[in-house]
């Protein structure tokens, strides 16, 4: 074997290699060395900077002008604490991140950053809340890893950039309501719920995207929203693309091989029906 | 001395006529029944410990600093109540719980706490604006009437209580009301945008003649609850009506363009009637696990589906108008059974006009 050959059978290995530690589930720290990670939990303020291991030990917010970067490669350690309480600072009763300020996730496709929750969870039994922005400050979220949660990404009046992440086994993958418009290029988002939903009046940018194998919708997009829907393979969900002005489909070469691929909903019919 | 020298010497020294506001700065109590009127300012944390009652006349205002130790983002001046608290204004005259700062955020003070009165606290015609909780209630039974919680990050929270609220609105607070093992009674309410409108674990809510409108997560959650609802609006929030582990009748409302669901039963017992269901975005019901009865409902008109079923057991919708009579175009906007396996069936029959 030549030196070009024996280079080519090395690069294979170690590519076979990385693609069994990316496709097996990553060993969860004992109690004990959870004990001994950074903990994010409470207010954030400043700017605080996580690299390597974390632990998300409860609930977390960034506070308005405060910022949260995560460095490529960090592990976030998801606590799943189901309860009852929610301190009203909050929104949910499992574990979440909500984000009032700015959020910055430097994930790449060899270094992402993961968020791993410590127990079992399913899109009907979700593991915790999932990353919440309510009125933040731009941002961008890259090259993350989000599953088993809520909502992997809810904005409400926020957008940020959510670029090459993927969502998997989430309620919903990403939810753009009040006004948001955030870039959403570039993730997979898979076997959840429903993969993107655009609620009142939002208007994200989806584009370059694989959304598949929902129970429910690929992607749902209410009468007030005006997404732009380019380049996305939506494929293997119960519905495909669910709208109400088929003028927003695009190229409807996007959703194929779903149950049912496009559903044309009528307007809201409530001011008739009065 | 002539009769002008008279007047104004009256004017500077006849006590109450001229009020200077009232500061409690500190940690500090009332030590014997005191009654407030025009302006208030609490820079501290102010006690009305048990045995000692607070009365708040019409027209006061009650103004608090903010001061947050921790760095939280939570101011902490607020005023603890163990005795009783009156605070009773008019619709002229209405009493101000806010902040004093010029430019006030929500957060900005704790909370008119109430742990353990002595006494049913009485509120009316009182308008509480961005406090952390603007009413808190712990172990104490309270009548809120004719008031305003707007701005606050809650704005009403109670645990172990018995709470009557009437004519109230509940508007633009990160989160609007929440409370646990508790018995609540609201009649005549507005619940408008908030974060989510009114959530519940443990408790029994008697809701009638509301608005819950425009909040952007849920209108009305209950878990390990128990609701009577009757003539309620329910309109523009993401889930509108959302039981889990929960007992409830719903009678007689209207539940319109809400995202996601109208209503949402998760393994819960409910009895759904008379209701108009329509313009919902995903589903007008949704049933996870759910038992009772769905009847006399108006469900046309909803976004994918009318009526979905994703529980094992068979849902009873007998006797509801799904704008159409055709069995066939009737089953096309229910996704149940008969297009999932593993799923129960709907029980169509009977459909009204």
């Amino acid at each position: 074997m030549d030196l070009k050959g024996a280079f080519t059978s090395l690069l294979l290995v170690c590519g076979l290699l990385a693609g069994c530690v990316a496709a097996s589930p990553p060993t969860l720290p004992s109690a004990a060395e959870l004990e001994r990670l950074p903990v994010l939990s409470g207010v954030v303020t400043g700017h605080r900077v996580l690299r390597g291991e974390v632990y998300l030990a409860d609930d977390a917010r960034v506070a308005p002008d405060a910022v949260l970067e995560l460095r490529p490669g960090t592990t976030v350690y998801v606590r799943s604490a189901e309860g009852t309480q929610i301190d009203p600072e909050y929104l949910s009763s499992l574990t979440e991140l909500l984000v009032r300020g700015r959020l910055d996730i430097y994930g790449t496709a060899r270094r992402p950053v993961r968020f791993i929750p410590l127990t079992p969870g399913s899109p009907d039994q979700p593991a915790w809340a999932g990353i919440t922005l309510t009125g933040a400050e731009g941002g961008q979220i890259v090259g993350a890893r989000i599953e088993r949660a809520e909502t992997g990404i809810l904005c409400i009046a926020s957008s940020p950039e959510i670029r090459a992440n993927v969502f998997t086994g989430n309620r919903y993958g990403i939810i753009a309501q009040q006004g948001s418009a955030p870039r959403i290029f570039d993730n997979r988002i898979e076997k959840g719920e429903g993969g993107i939903f655009c609620w009142r009046g939002s208007a994200p940018e989806i584009v370059g995207n694989e959304i598949l194998d929902h129970a429910e919708e690929g992607i749902f997009v209410d009468a007030d929203s005006r997404p732009l829907l380019a380049g996305n393979r939506v494929s293997g969900n119960d519905l495909g693309l669910v709208l109400h002005d088929p003028a927003l489909v695009g190229d409807p070469a996007q959703a194929q091989g779903n149950r049912e691929n496009l559903r044309i909903l009528h307007p809201p019919s409530s001011e008739a029906a009065r | 001395m002539n009769g002008r020298w008279v007047l104004l010497l009256l004017i500077l020294f006849w006590p109450g006529v001229v009020h200077a506001e009232t500061v409690y700065r500190g940690e500090q109590s009332l030590w014997q029944d005191t009654v407030w009127s025009g302006d208030i300012l609490i820079d501290g944390i102010l006690t009305i410990p048990a045995g000692v009652s607070l009365e708040i006349r019409p027209g006061t205002r009650v103004r608090f600093t903010r001061f947050d130790s921790n760095g939280d983002g939570i101011g902490e001046h607020e005023i603890f109540i163990q005795g009783g608290l009156k605070a009773q204004g008019t619709a002229e005259n209405p009493i101000l719980f806010t902040s004093a700062e010029a430019q006030p955020a929500p957060g900005d003070w704790g909370a008119v706490n109430m742990m353990a009165a002595e006494e049913e606290n009485r509120f009316s015609h009182c308008r509480i604006e961005y406090a952390y909780r603007g009413f808190h209630s712990h172990f104490s039974d309270a009548v809120v009437s004719h008031c305003e919680f707007v701005r606050n990050v809650r704005g009403m929270q109670f645990q172990e209580a018995t709470v009557s609220i009437n004519d109230c609105v509940v508007r633009d607070n990160f989160n609007g009301i929440q409370f646990r093992d508790s018995r609540v009674l609201l009649k005549n309410f507005v619940i408008r945008d908030n974060h989510w409108g009114l959530r519940c674990v443990y408790s029994e809510l008697t809701a009638e003649d509301g608005e819950v409108t425009g909040n952007l997560i849920n209108g009305i959650n209950l878990r390990d609850s128990t609701l009577d609802g009757s003539r309620l609006l329910v309109v523009g929030n993401r889930k509108g009506i959302y039981l889990q582990g929960s007992k409830g009748t719903l009678r007689d409302s209207e539940l319109l363009d809400n995202s996601e669901h109208g209503i949402l039963l998760e393994n819960s017992d409910a009895v759904v009637r008379r209701n108009r269901i329509t313009g919902n975005g995903r589903a007008g019901i949704l049933c996870r696990e759910a038992t009772g009865t769905l009847r006399n409902n108006h469900l046309a008109g909803n976004g994918e589906y009318a009526l979905v079923n994703d529980g094992k057991g068979e849902v009873d919708a007998r006797g509801n108008a799904w704008g159409r009579l055709d069995s066939a175009e009737i089953a096309g906007l229910i996704r149940d059974g008969a297009d999932r396996p593993g799923v129960g069936a709907v029980d169509a029959a009977d459909p009204q006009l």
